[in-house]
C-alpha cells in the first residue's frame, strides 16, 4: 500500500456518490487502514454536484484534502470539468454522462459504461454506482470479497444486483488491463 | 535527528489505556455524541442547524437508549437554559449548534457562567458571515467563544478538535472541565470536523472509562458560591434534592441571594475570571511538532490543522525548517506558548484575522506574525508551503489568489 492513496468522487446528488465512498472507506478501515472521507453537501446537493474526498493510507492521514488524486471517478460532466486538473492518476468516467473528455491523456482515461450496464443488466440505473465501485475496487488494488461484505452491511436492500453489479465492473476487460 | 513531537492533553494517555473496542468509519457529529454518552451525558437540548443537525439526529436515537432525555428545543436559547436547568437538577447536559444558532444563546451563557453550572456547548462552524453557506467551514467564532455574555468580568474554557478521533476523547474532557471548573465548556468544532468520516476507536465498554470520567457530584450546602476564592474540583449546586439555591443572573451573595453591593460584585468577579486563571495549566491542551529547530512557526486549530501540518512536513522536506503548533485548548489564550521569538505564520478560515490577533499580542515581536485567511474553504498543502517558504527564507508572505494577508 502506497504512504497515501488519494480518490475523489463525484457526480449529481442522488447518484450514490457519498454511499460509495462510505463503502470503500469502510473497507479500508476493515483492512486495517486509516482513513479520511470528505462529504460536500447543502447546496450541493440540489442540483450542483456532490463530492467525496478519501484519503487511504497504512498510518494516520494528516490532510484530508484531495489535491492529487489517485483515482478520480466522474459521474457527471460538470464535476469532470471541474477536478479533472486535481488528478494525476487514472479517471473512471461513464460515457453517457461525460462525453467529451480530454485528449492529452487517453492512457490515464478508463471508460466504464455503468449506467448502460446497469439497465442493461438491472433495467435500473441506479445500480450504476455498485458497478463503478467494482472497477474502482479493481483499480485501486483491494479486496473484492470484503467490498462486498461491507456494501451488504452498509446497503440495507437489494444486496443480490448490487453483488452482481460489483461483480460486473470489477470483471469488465477495460478494468482489468489497466489494473 | 528525529523531529520532535509532543501532544498535551489528557487523552494522550487515555488512548494508550484503552485499546478493546471496536473500529468504524463514523463522522465528528458520531464520534461528539459517543464522546458525550461515554461522559454521562443525561440531557441534550437544542434546535437542529447544519452541519450540527446530525448531533440532534444521533442524539434523538441514543440518548433514550440509555435512559437520558432528548429535547427538541423551540429554538437555541431556550435549549442551553434547558440545559442549564437539567444541569441544575444534577444531569450531565449539553446542546450543539452553528454560528446562527450559537448567537441566539448569548442570555443563556450568561446565566450559566455566573451561577456556576456545568453545560457543555458546541459550535459546529461554518462559514460566515452570518449565516454565510451552510456546507463550508469556517473559523469566525473564535472571539465569540471568548466573549459569549454580555457584561465582561467572566473568563471561559473553549477547546477544538481536529479529527474525528480526537473528537471522541475532547468531549469527554469537556465535560470533565465542565463539571470541575463549574462552567459552560464550548467545543469550537467546524463543518469539517464534524461532517468528515475517519476511522474512529470506540472503547467496547463506556463502563471502564470511570477512571476518567469525572462523575457528577452534588452540592447541596452553603456556599453556594464561594466569594475571593479560585477553588476548583467543588460539586456543583443542585437543587430538587431537599435544598435548594438560589439562581439569577444579577450579582448574588453567597448563599445565592441578590444583591446590589460592591464588595459583593467584586468578590463574585474575582471568582469567575480566578478560578480559571489561577489554573490554566489544568486547561492547556496543544500539539507541537519540529519547534527546536524551527525558522518559522505555522499556528492553526481545528480543521485548519490538518492540511498545515500535511504542508510543515512537506515544507521540511523541501528544506524549509517549519514547525507547527496546534491550539487545542483556545481559551484562556496561551500566551505561554507563544514565547519563541521567531516568525509565526497563523493560518485560519476566516478573512478578518482573529486568531492572530491574539497571536500578535503573544508573540515578542507582532511584525513577525504573518497571517493567512481562507474564507469557505480549506488551505491547501501547497498553499501553505508557498507561504512557509516565503516567510522563512524572504520574511515575507507571498501574494496567493483568494488569500489575505492583511490584518490592519
Amino acid at each position: 500500500m502506497k504512504p497515501r492513496t488519494e480518490i475523489l468522487i463525484s457526480g449529481f446528488g442522488g447518484q450514490g456518490v457519498i454511499r460509495m465512498a462510505l463503502i470503500l472507506g469502510r473497507c479500508a478501515v476493515d483492512q486495517g487502514q486509516r482513513v479520511t472521507m470528505l462529504k460536500s453537501h447543502g447546496t450541493e446537493t440540489r442540483g450542483g454536484y456532490v463530492r467525496a474526498q478519501l484519503v487511504i493510507s497504512p498510518d494516520y492521514v494528516d490532510s484530508p484534502v484531495v489535491e492529487n488524486a489517485d483515482l478520480f471517478v466522474a459521474f457527471s460532466a460538470p464535476a469532470y470539468r471541474k477536478f479533472y486538473d486535481l488528478c494525476s492518476g487514472k479517471v473512471l468516467y461513464d460515457p453517457e454522462m461525460v462525453e467529451d473528455i480530454h485528449d492529452d491523456a487517453a492512457d490515464r482515461h478508463v471508460e466504464i459504461p455503468s449506467r448502460a450496464l446497469a439497465r442493461d443488466h438491472f433495467d435500473n440505473a441506479l445500480f450504476a454506482n455498485m458497478v463503478m465501485l467494482g472497477a474502482l475496487t479493481r483499480l485501486a488494488a483491494m479486496d473484492l470479497a470484503v467490498m462486498k461484505d461491507v456494501m451488504v452491511d452498509v446497503i440495507p436492500r437489494a444486496h443480490e444486483q448490487n453483488l452482481r453489479a460489483l461483480d460486473l465492473g470489477h470483471g469488465l476487460e477495460v478494468v482489468a488491463r489497466r489494473a | 535527528m528525529a523531529l520532535s513531537e509532543e501532544l498535551v492533553a489528557p487523552w494522550a494517555e487515555w488512548q494508550e489505556s484503552y485499546q478493546d473496542g471496536q473500529r468504524l468509519l463514523e463522522a465528528g457529529t458520531y464520534a461528539l455524541t459517543e464522546g458525550a454518552v461515554a461522559a454521562g451525558l443525561g440531557v441534550f437540548a437544542g434546535y437542529p442547524i447544519t452541519p450540527a443537525t446530525d448531533i440532534a439526529e444521533y442524539m434523538s436515537k441514543r440518548l433514550p437508549q440509555i435512559d437520558g432525555y432528548y429535547l427538541q428545543a423551540e429554538d437555541e436559547l431556550a435549549g442551553m437554559h434547558m440545559c442549564a436547568g437539567a444541569s441544575l437538577g444534577g444531569q450531565k447536559a449539553m446542546t450543539a449548534t452553528s454560528g446562527p444558532g450559537y448567537t441566539l444563546m448569548h442570555d443563556a451563557y450568561g446565566w450559566a457562567i455566573v451561577n456556576e453550572i456545568p453545560v457543555v456547548v458546541v459550535d459546529a462552524m461554518r462559514v460566515g458571515p452570518v449565516s454565510g453557506i451552510t456546507g463550508a467551514p469556517g473559523q469566525g467564532e473564535f472571539y465569540v467563544s471568548r466573549y459569549c455574555s454580555h457584561g465582561g468580568n467572566i473568563e471561559t474554557i473553549v477547546l477544538s478538535p481536529n479529527s474525528v478521533q480526537e473528537t471522541f476523547w475532547l468531549t469527554i474532557d469537556a465535560f470533565n472541565l465542565a463539571e470541575r471548573f463549574r462552567t459552560v465548556v464550548t467545543i469550537l468544532t467546524d463543518q469539517v470536523v464534524a461532517d468528515m468520516f475517519e476511522d474512529l476507536f470506540l472503547p467496547g465498554d463506556y463502563g471502564a472509562l470511570s477512571d476518567i470520567v469525572v462523575p457528577r457530584r452534588h452540592n447541596l450546602t452553603m456556599p453556594f458560591f464561594p466569594a475571593d476564592s479560585s477553588e476548583i474540583d467543588l460539586p456543583p449546586n443542585v437543587i430538587g434534592e431537599g435544598t435548594g439555591v438560589c439562581v439569577s443572573p444579577y450579582t448574588h451573595t453567597e448563599e445565592g441571594y441578590d444583591i446590589e453591593e460592591m464588595e459583593a460584585q467584586w468578590s463574585q468577579t474575582f471568582r469567575l475570571i480566578n478560578k480559571i486563571r489561577h489554573h490554566k495549566d489544568e486547561i492547556l491542551r496543544y500539539e507541537a511538532v519540529g519547534l527546536d529547530d524551527a525558522e518559522v512557526i505555522a499556528v492553526a486549530y481545528g480543521a485548519t490543522a490538518r492540511t498545515v501540518k500535511t504542508a510543515v512536513l512537506e515544507a521540511r522536506r523541501q528544506g524549509v525548517k517549519a514547525g507547527f503548533l496546534r491550539l487545542i485548548s483556545l481559551w484562556p489564550f496561551p500566551d505561554e506558548l507563544f514565547e519563541r521569538d521567531q516568525p509565526y505564520l497563523v493560518c485560519e478560515l476566516n478573512y478578518d484575522g482573529q486568531l492572530v490577533r491574539e497571536v500578535m499580542r503573544a508573540a515578542p515581536d507582532k511584525n513577525r506574525v504573518h497571517f493567512m485567511g481562507k474564507s469557505g474553504e480549506m488551505h491547501t498543502v501547497a498553499e501553505v508551503c508557498e507561504a512557509l517558504e516565503g516567510v522563512a527564507k524572504h520574511q515575507k508572505m507571498p501574494q496567493q489568489p483568494y488569500i489575505w494577508t492583511e490584518v490592519r
